[in-house]
Parts: structure tokens; sequence; C-alpha cells
């Protein structure tokens, strides 16, 4: 799977295209960087959010994918660009994040007598911990209610009752919103394509599969090497 | 029909649909030098516009999860924003319906190429027992025809749509003519031989995909995006592969947007052409033709069928038998899902391929049926590899590990660990599986639509059951451990919802006896021999073979047989 075939493949099969659809990947990143360093500029206006909301978008962003050793935080991924796009093309989606973000610095003020932005480091990550573990609870409490309504031993268990819902439900369903779509935002990034290290979308003559690869994988598995 | 203009041009055929069958059809009669018609529902396909092979979500401010994040709320492109599907489960103002009870979902195409443009391209050919499965175990019937009969149409359709395989005398996956199959993946290799263990075999996958060139298409160049449509038309599809080639011959007209109502027939058994509604103008047209040939897939074959009623046919052409619309087959799915700890940490490498899994597991127990509470196999169908990065690729992982660089470490170790596997096994015809007219309901063309009616019997049940046993089996050997769904969950979900698999057959069935079937082993229907059924509703049964490949065999060996009788003056 040698550079020159690989290129000389994407060459061709731009040639058969008259249109030219195929970018070479390597210049399709580079494109994508310099757009991604544009925005990073501070040029960026937000479409769907006001100031203090955006600011909250990004600094939950950079708490849910923060900068690490091998790679940048979702906010130098464009993950608050991408939200505030999709924002700004749908209402519904918007109110979501509008209703969220205010339930949050209302939680905030109540617990820390601050909004969400203006809190301590550890204040906001408090936050973010007790909603990762409301959501657990809520989790195992759906798993444990589907088994229970599925069986009739326990639904004739009168004395039974689940774990009382959690007040804090709205920020757990609003913290799933954007978790993910920061997450996707992130490792559809080139950012994220290089930190997780997905080395497809190529071309080639020949398909291998890399002997250490497979040596690596058999000596951990019960077949050994 | 007094509106019929007089001086309209009489072609030799019409096609209506340009699937696999529509597609060879085409392709076999203009070869043969006759003058063919094709309608097609949807529009033209253009490639460039309609491909999105080699783009990545980044190419997009949505990343693909489309304007507002449509994917978001469960409204996206079916299959995601980068297939090719010009279709999907509902159309807008073509509307089904289902019975109370039932459950049905049906897959529609509207372009030229059909589901072709983006199926898996799994081609599989029938074993000799599955022609006879009656014979075998007094379940359903028989087929009017043999593997003998249609084996040297098996070869013409693989050497000419380009297949991979190998060659390994397995009974129950007869060899063909093959290109070379690529090497299997690491992940493969380990599936390989954890089913060994337990006395499955696993073989060299057979997909439409060519890896070597073959008449003027590119060798595969290994994207793995056969699903968004392949630019190069090195995995095969019947609009690049056959209809665009027969539309350079000059002997094909393209009728596109063209949405077939009824056949037209003469009151002496003899079909005279097509009612179609122009989608463009709304007009109604008509096409004049010495043969009419249905390829509109199964079901939109057998409701164009329903719709054809007169006074000769009152039930609908062709269908004196009254089984048109009944004895509707899908295939029986289950998946199931694993964790592999010994892939954790391996250094990563291109896992695209020639798109889907490099190997697969061909039905292993067709002598053993005495060892099983089901009649009948499956196939097993793997995944596994470092996919693209894609919207919802870490939704599950970013749930389980909350946030931060925890969860950001997490995800970095388990990509790439999972292993899948989708049993694909032959469902048996019964009574409460059909499709039907709906008097109260019609398209946006006027035309009356279908209404489905669907039961899984115990066999299908017992079938996955099957799957999900065998399926741990081999995660389990792999050191692995199985995700998802809960033992519970499994048993009372466990079974695919009828037609979500795509392999919606049997609703106009061939057989030797009109009384019995609607058309014989040829197609053409008992009733009105200038009409002619090449899709999936010909099927008697429903093999857990992929239908396609013997979708293309089948109309082959038809339209031989079709162009002889045109040049003898039968047809």
């Amino acid at each position: 799977m040698s550079k020159t075939t690989r290129r000389t493949i994407l060459r061709n099969i731009a040639l058969t295209l008259t249109a030219g659809g195929v970018l070479d990947t390597a210049a399709a990143q580079h494109v994508h960087e310099a757009a991604a360093a544009a925005k990073a500029g501070g040029v960026y206006k937000p479409k769907a959010f006001g100031a203090h909301q955006y600011k909250t978008v990004q600094r939950l962003a950079e708490l849910i994918v923060p900068k690490d050793e091998k790679s940048g935080s979702a906010v130098d991924a464009g993950a608050p660009e991408f939200i505030d796009l999709l924002c700004s093309q749908n209402k519904d989606l918007a109110n979501i994040y509008f209703g969220g973000l205010a339930w949050l610095d209302a939680e905030m003020r109540r617990r820390h007598g601050k909004k969400f932005v203006d809190a301590e480091a550890a204040q906001q990550a408090g936050m973010l911990d007790l909603l990762v573990e409301a959501e657990r609870r809520e989790r195992a409490r759906r798993a444990e209610e589907s088994v229970y309504e599925r069986s009739t031993v326990y639904r004739d268990f009168a004395g039974y009752s689940t774990h009382a819902r959690t007040d804090l439900a709205p920020g757990v369903v609003f913290f799933d919103w954007i978790r993910k779509m920061t997450v996707d935002a992130f490792y559809t990034s080139p950012m994220g394509v290089k930190d997780i290290e997905y080395k497809g979308n190529g071309a080639y003559s020949k398909y291998e599969v890399p002997v250490a690869a497979l040596e690596y994988a058999l000596k951990r598995s019960p077949f050994g090497a | 029909m007094s509106q019929i203009q007089r001086a309209a041009e009489v072609h030799d055929v019409v096609v209506i649909g340009s699937g696999a069958g529509g597609g060879s059809a085409v392709q076999v009669l203009t070869e043969k030098g006759i003058k063919v018609a094709l309608l097609e529902a949807g529009p033209m396909l253009d490639v460039r516009k309609e491909f999105k092979e080699h783009k990545w979500p980044h190419d997009y401010d949505h990343r693909g999860a489309e304007e507002g994040g449509k994917f978001y709320f469960g409204k996206g492109k079916d299959f995601g924003f980068f297939t090719t599907v010009s279709g999907g489960w509902q159309l807008e103002g073509e509307p089904y319906t289902v019975g109370e009870g039932s459950q049905f979902q049906w897959f529609r195409s509207r372009i030229v190429g059909g589901r072709t443009n983006h199926y898996g391209r799994m081609s599989f050919r029938f074993s000799d027992y599955d022609f006879k499965p009656y014979s075998k175990d007094g379940l359903g019937w028989d087929w009017p025809i043999s593997y003998e009969d249609i084996a040297p149409y098996y070869d013409k359709a693989e050497e000419f749509i380009g297949v991979c395989g190998s060659v390994e005398g397995i009974r129950s996956a007869p060899d063909g003519k093959f290109h070379t199959p690529p090497p299997a993946k690491v992940h493969e290799v380990l599936i390989k031989k954890a089913s060994e263990k337990l006395g499955i075999p696993c073989i060299p996958n057979r997909r439409a995909v060519i890896t070597k060139a073959l008449h003027g298409r590119a060798p595969c160049h290994y994207c793995g995006q056969c699903g968004r449509g392949c630019q190069t038309a090195s995995a095969y599809s019947s609009s690049q592969v056959q209809i665009f080639p027969a539309m350079k011959s000059g002997r094909l007209k393209v009728y596109d947007n063209a949405m077939a109502r009824e056949v037209l027939t003469d009151g002496n058994g003899k079909a005279t052409g097509v009612v179609y509604i122009d989608k463009k103008t709304r007009e109604e047209r008509t096409i004049r033709a010495r043969v009419v040939i249905l390829a509109a897939s199964a079901c939109e074959s057998s409701r164009i069928l329903l719709n054809s009623k007169t006074k000769e046919f009152p039930n609908g052409v062709a269908n004196g038998s009254g089984l048109v619309g009944r004895y509707l087959m899908d295939t029986v799915g289950f998946g199931l899902s694993g964790y592999v700890p010994a892939f954790e940490g391996m250094p990563h490498y291109d896992t695209d391929g020639y798109g889907g899994a490099h190997l697969y597991m061909p039905w292993w127990m067709w002598d053993k049926h005495d060892q099983l509470d089901f009649p009948r196999g499956y196939h097993i169908e793997i995944g596994g590899g470092y996919g693209m990065p894609s919207v919802g690729s870490f939704h599950g992982a970013a749930r389980t590990f909350g946030y931060g660089k925890k969860m950001k470490e997490e995800i970095r170790r388990e990509y790439g660990c999972r292993v899948g596997f989708a049993g694909r096994g032959e469902m048996i015809p019964n009574q409460n599986s059909y499709c039907e007219l709906d008097r109260n309901v019609v398209d946006q063309w006027g035309i009356p639509v279908l209404k489905f009616h669907f039961k899984w019997s115990d066999h299908e049940w017992k079938q996955a059951r099957h799957m999900e046993k065998t399926f741990a089996a081999i995660i389990e050997g792999m050191g692995g451990k199985v995700s998802g769904l809960s033992a519970a969950q499994r048993e009372s979900q466990g079974i695919s919802v009828p037609g979500t698999i795509i392999h919606e057959v049997g609703t106009a069935r061939m057989g030797k006896d009109k009384r019995d079937s609607v058309v014989n082993g040829f197609c053409q229907a008992h009733e009105v021999k200038n009409l002619f059924v090449c899709d999936g509703a010909v099927f008697v049964s429903n093999p857990d073979k992929n239908p396609t490949l013997t979708i293309n065999a089948l109309t082959w060996r038809a339209m031989d047989y079709l162009a002889d009788e045109m040049r003898k003056g039968n047809v």
C-alpha cells in the first residue's frame, strides 16, 4: 500500500470522473484545518446562541472532550460551531439547548450562587459528575423496570418500588444532548479522525493486512500465536 | 382503452423496473438486438451527484447529521446521510398500509438501478436442495426448476457482473466463477478460528465486487464504501453495469419518473402494453409493446398485477390461481455483537477492505436436521474493524464513560474491539404472510396501494434462538463478551421486524401447474404468454441466500427463452 500507488490510483479515479469528485485525503485535511483555524481566530459569530449561551456551550464542549497529550479539545475541533449551526436550522433543537443551558445556570446559582461559566472549574466538574451519576442511576432503574415489567412474578409483587426519579432529570437529558453532539463533532473532525487513528477512506491497487496487527491480536487471543 | 394514441410506437419489449431483474432483462435483450423500453418510477441516476464515495463527515458542516440535525431526531436518511439510498421505508405520497396485528416494513427505491446501487452485494448461489425444499422436509413447495437448470445462468451472471469468492466444495454454498477475494482481516481470522472450533466453516465472502478489470470497469480500490454507490462501478449495480451500456447501444429507451399502474390486455389473453403515470406532468400515458416484463420488485410487481383488472382477469391479470400477493417471505434476521479485549491496543490499520466482510459462514447443518428444532438454515455475516468515525459512532461509549479525559481514553481503547454477527435465515412461506390491495387507499398517483399482513411462525423464532446461541458461542470462543441486550430482552425482541432484511420475495411464485402458481419456470405468466415477471416475486422459497444473484440468473434464463420464443413467433 505504498503512497505512490495510492496517489496514482486516486489520480486515476479522478480522471474517470469528469467532475473530479475525489479530493486527496491529505489535501482535504489541509483545507479543513485552514477553515478551522479561521474559525478559531475569533471571527465566528454564533447564529443561534447569545454570547453568554455560546460561552457556556464552549465551556461544556471543552469539559466533555478536553485537550490531552494526544489531541486538542472539542472546541479546537469545531464542536460549538457545529452545535450552533444545527440549532440555527432547527427550532426544536435550539429549544433543547436554550432550556438546558438555562436550567444549568439556575441549578449552579442554587448550588454555588454563580452561573455555570462563572463557577470554579471544580464546581463545574462537580455538576457534570452529578449529572453522570444521576444518569447511571436512571439507566439502572430503567433496566430493572423493564425486567420487572416483563416478569409476572415481580409485577404481582406489590411491595416492590423502583428508585425515585431524580430532580436532576432535565439536566441529565440536556447533558446527553450536548455530549453526543460534542463527541460527534470531535470525532468526525480531522483532529478526531487522527486521534482515533482511523486509517481508511483510501484507495489501493491491493488490499493487505499487516502481519504485526494479526500477530498482536492472536497472541492476546485464546488461540495463541 | 379508446384513449390509446393509434400512432404510438410499438416497442418489442417494455420492462417495468430497473433493479437486478430489470437491468438483467435490458442487458440480455438489447445484446440480442431487441428494442426495449424501460420504465423507472424514479429519476435517472446521476452518479456524480448521487454517490458520496470518499467524502468525509467533515466535508459537510452538518457532519452527516443533516440540516437541523435530522439524524438526532431519527429523521435522517435511511442507512445514513452518506449512503446512496434514493427511496426508503416510507416514500412521500406513496404509502402502504399494514393489517392489524401485523408488522411489516417495505423498502422501495425510486431511481434508475433501484436497490442495486447500494445493496450489500452478497452473491450466493442457491444449493441443489434449495430448489426442492418440499421434497426434503415436506414444507412449502418445490421449484419447477432444478439447480442444473439454473447453474449455467449463475455462471453467466457471475461472469458478467463479477463476483469474488473461492472454490470450497461446500454443498450449501455451490462454487461459481469467481474473482480472487481479498485476504481476511485480523478480527475475521480470529472469528474463523472460533467458528471452526465449533465446526462452522468460515470462508471468503462472495460479493459482487471485482478485483480485476472487467468490461471496462476498474477493479476495486478498497475504500469499503459500496453502500454509497461505487463511482468506478467496481461493485455491481444494474444502472452502471447493465443499463448505461445498453443505453449506448441505441436499443434502449428509458422512461424515468414513470409510475406503472397496470398491464393492458387485449381480451384474448395477450398483454398489449402498460399504463403509467408520468410523475412530472401527472398525465396518464400508455406504452405499447409485444412483450411486457414486470421487474418492479416482488411486491410492486404484484401490485401492478392486482391492479390490472379486466373482465377476463377479475382478480388481476395472470391471477387465476389467486396466488398473486400470497406467501410473502422475508429473510429471518438476528444480530448480536460482542467486545473482544484481544484487539485492545492493536496497531490500527485500514479495515475498510472491499466493503463488508471478507469472510462469511455458509450454513453447515443441512444434513443434521435431526439435531435441530427448526427446518432449513441460515448463513452468518460478520462485522468488525475500525469504521470511519461518523455521527453516532461513539454515543454508546460516551454514555458509558461519562465525559472528560477518561472518556477520551476509553473511546480510544474500545475503538475497533467490537465484532458483530448477523444471521440470515430461511423463512417457511405461510398463509398469514401476504399483501393485497387496500381498497380504501390510493397513492398520490391515484393507484390503489398495498396492505401487508405478516407473521413469523415458530420455525423462524426457533431458528433465531439457534443463531443467538451460536453467535454467543463464537464471541466467547474469541475471549470476548456478548454486549447489548440482556438475555431476557433478546428472548422477546430477538427476531428482525418483517421486511427489514429487504429480501421480500414470493408473491407471484413459479410452478408447473397454473392452479398452483402464477408463472412457469421461465418466469412467464401461465395465463398470458407475453407477460413475464423477473424479480423476487417468482421465488417459491426464500433460501438463506440473498436473492439478488438468483434474480439475475433467473432473468437471464427467462430472457434467453423469451428471445427464442419471439424468434419462433410464439410470443
